[in-house]
C-alpha cells in the first residue's frame, strides 16, 4: 500500500483510500499501558487495488494463500524509517515514541482486506485520570481513518476506560479548520497539528 | 497608474476574500469525502459484478464512476485551478469555456485509457510502476505546463496594463475585451492555440482512480468497459468543473460591474490576468515541491 500508493504527499489533500480502523489496549501490572493493538480495515475498492498491484490470488480462487500474506504483510508492517504507521500516541501533551509492529496477520473478509498488528510502546506508560490519546491519521489525508469499536478488545484492567470520541467540527471550530484547511492544502504549515484536529480519537483513563 | 492598479488589486481581492469566507468550504468538502467512500465502494462491487459476468454491472459502475469524478472533483486538484483561473481572467464565454472544460475532461480520460492500453498491455509495465510514472512524471509535468500558462497570463496582463498606461488613443481594447480589430491581439483563451495548451497541461496527468479502475478492469479482462467507466468519470469530473467554470463567468461580471468605463474594464481584466497568473503559478510550485 505505501509503496503503491503514499508516494509525493502534499497533491494528495483528499483521500483515495478509506480505512475502519480498531484500537485496543494491552496492559501489564498495575495499569502500566504495554501496548497497543491497531487493525486497519480498508475499503473494497482499495482491497481490489491491493490485489492488482500487488499481483495477488494468483490462483483466481478469491482467498489468500500465504504467498500473498507474506507480500501484504511485507508492505503493511516493514515501515520506512520515517513512517510511524499514522498511528499517534499522545501522554501529557507529547508524543510518544512506539515501537514497530509484531504478531501481523491478515484476513479478507467479505472483500475488504484487514491487516492487524501489536504496536508496543516504547516505554510502559502508567495510565491514570489523565487521559492518554490515540490517533489515527495521516497529515497529507491520503488515507481517510474512522475508527470504529472494536469487536473483541482485550480486557482493560479494572477502572479503566477507553472512549472513541469521533471528530465532530462545531460551528466555532470550523471556521478555523477551514483556515486550517486552506493553509494545509497550499501552505503546509506544521501539518502534524492540522491532521491531528481533524481525527477521530480513543481516550484512554484509568481511575 | 499606479494608484489606479493598486484600487483595482484591493478591489478584486476585497470581493473575493468575502466571498471565501461565505462557503462553508469544511462541510463541503467532509460531505464529499463521505459520498466519495461511498461511491467507490459501489465501483468496487461493481467491477466484481463484472467479474462475474453480470451485465447489469456495466450500467452500476458508470454511474458509480461518473458520481466518483464528480465528488472526487469536489478536492483540491489541478484541473480546476486552471478552469477557474481562466474562467475569471479570459474573456471566453461560457458556452466556450463549458465545451474546454468538457474536452479536458474527456482528455484526461483518453490519458488514462492509452497509458494503461499502452504501457500495461504492450510493454506489460505493472500497475505499481503505472502509479508511480503518473506520479513521478506526469503530475509534475502537468503543473510546469500550468505555471507556464500562469506566467503567459501574467504577461499578457502586464503588457495590458502598459498599454493602458502608454498608448493615450483610446477604443482598442486589450485583454479579450477588444471591440474591433485590437492591436495586439491577447484576449485570453479565445484563440485555439489557448485551449489546446489548456486542454493539454490538464489531460498529462490522469486521475490515479481513472487508472485503477482501468488496470482493475483489465484484470477481470473487461478492459473496453473499463474504458466506458472512465469516460463516464471524466463526464462526472466535467459536469463539477462546469460549476467552478460558471463560477468563475459569474465572479468576472460582479466585478466588472464595478468598472465605470470601458478602459475600467480593461484594467480590471488586466489586474485579473496578473492576480490570476500569479496565483496559478503559486499554486503550482507549492504542488510540485515536495
Amino acid at each position: 500500500m505505501l509503496s503503491a500508493m503514499c508516494l509525493g504527499g502534499v497533491t494528495k489533500a483528499h483521500p483515495h483510500v478509506f480505512v475502519d480502523a480498531r484500537t485496543g489496549f494491552i496492559f501489564g501490572s498495575d495499569k502500566q499501558l504495554e501496548t497497543i493493538k491497531i487493525s486497519w480495515r480498508y475499503d473494497a475498492f482499495t482491497t481490489l487495488v491491493l490485489f492488482e498491484t500487488l499481483e495477488l490470488d494468483q490462483d483466481k480462487d478469491g482467498q489468500l494463500n500465504d504467498a500473498d500474506r507474506v507480500k501484504i504483510l511485507e508492505g503493511e508492517t516493514n515501515w520506512p524509517k520515517d513512517y510511524k504507521g499514522d498511528i499517534y500516541l499522545e501522554v501529557l501533551g507529547h508524543d510518544y515514541p512506539l515501537g514497530r509492529p509484531e504478531a501481523a496477520a491478515v484476513t479478507l473478509n467479505a472483500n475488504q482486506i484487514e491487516v492487524s498488528f501489536d504496536l508496543p510502546l516504547s516505554q510502559p506508560v502508567r495510565v491514570d485520570s489523565t487521559p492518554i490519546f490515540l490517533r489515527l491519521y495521516d497529515p497529507f489525508f491520503y488515507f481517510a481513518y474512522t475508527i470504529v469499536s472494536a469487536k473483541a478488545s482485550p480486557d482493560l484492567p479494572e477502572d479503566c476506560e477507553a472512549q472513541i470520541v469521533l471528530f465532530e467540527p462545531t460551528a466555532a471550530e470550523s471556521v478555523i479548520q477551514d483556515k486550517l484547511a486552506a493553509l494545509g492544502r497550499e501552505d503546509r504549515p506544521e501539518i502534524e497539528n492540522v491532521g491531528r484536529l481533524f481525527s477521530d480519537e480513543v481516550q484512554l483513563t484509568c481511575g | 497608474m499606479w494608484l489606479r492598479f493598486g484600487v483595482t488589486v484591493f478591489f478584486i481581492l476585497a470581493i473575493a476574500a468575502a466571498v471565501w469566507d461565505i462557503v462553508p468550504w469544511f462541510e463541503i468538502q467532509r460531505w464529499a469525502v463521505g459520498e466519495q467512500r461511498t461511491f467507490q465502494n459501489v465501483m468496487a462491487g461493481a467491477l466484481r459484478g463484472i467479474q462475474a459476468g453480470n451485465p447489469q454491472a456495466v450500467w452500476t459502475l458508470c454511474s458509480a464512476t461518473a458520481a466518483y469524478g464528480f465528488f472526487h472533483a469536489l478536492g483540491p486538484g489541478h484541473g480546476k485551478v486552471l478552469i477557474g483561473g481562466a474562467s475569471l481572467a479570459s474573456g471566453a464565454t461560457l458556452k466556450r469555456l463549458s465545451i474546454l472544460t468538457f474536452l479536458s475532461s474527456l482528455a484526461q480520460a483518453a490519458t488514462a485509457i492509452f497509458l494503461v492500453g499502452g504501457l500495461y498491455f504492450i510493454l506489460q509495465i505493472g500497475s505499481a510502476d503505472l502509479t508511480d510514472l503518473t506520479e513521478t512524471w506526469l503530475a509534475p509535468a502537468s503543473y510546469v505546463a500550468i505555471a507556464a500558462i500562469g506566467a503567459v497570463l501574467i504577461f499578457r496582463g502586464a503588457r495590458c496594463w502598459y498599454q493602458i498606461s502608454h498608448v493615450k488613443q483610446d477604443t482598442h481594447g486589450c485583454c479579450g475585451h477588444s471591440h474591433g480589430p485590437s492591436f495586439n491581439d491577447v484576449a485570453t483563451l479565445t484563440s485555439t492555440r489557448d485551449a489546446v495548451a489548456l486542454i493539454a497541461s490538464i489531460a498529462i496527468r490522469p486521475c490515479t482512480g481513472a487508472l485503477f479502475v482501468l488496470v482493475i478492469a483489465a484484470r477481470f479482462d473487461a478492459f473496453a468497459v473499463g474504458c466506458l467507466a472512465v469516460v463516464a468519470m471524466g463526464f462526472g469530473t466535467a459536469v463539477f468543473n462546469q460549476i467552478v467554470a460558471t463560477s468563475g463567468v459569474a465572479a468576472r461580471r460582479l466585478i466588472g460591474l464595478g468598472a465605470r468605463d470601458p478602459k475600467g474594464m480593461q484594467a480590471i481584466s488586466a489586474t485579473l490576468h496578473l492576480i490570476i497568473g500569479f496565483m496559478i503559478i503559486a499554486i503550482s510550485v507549492g504542488m510540485l515541491l515536495p
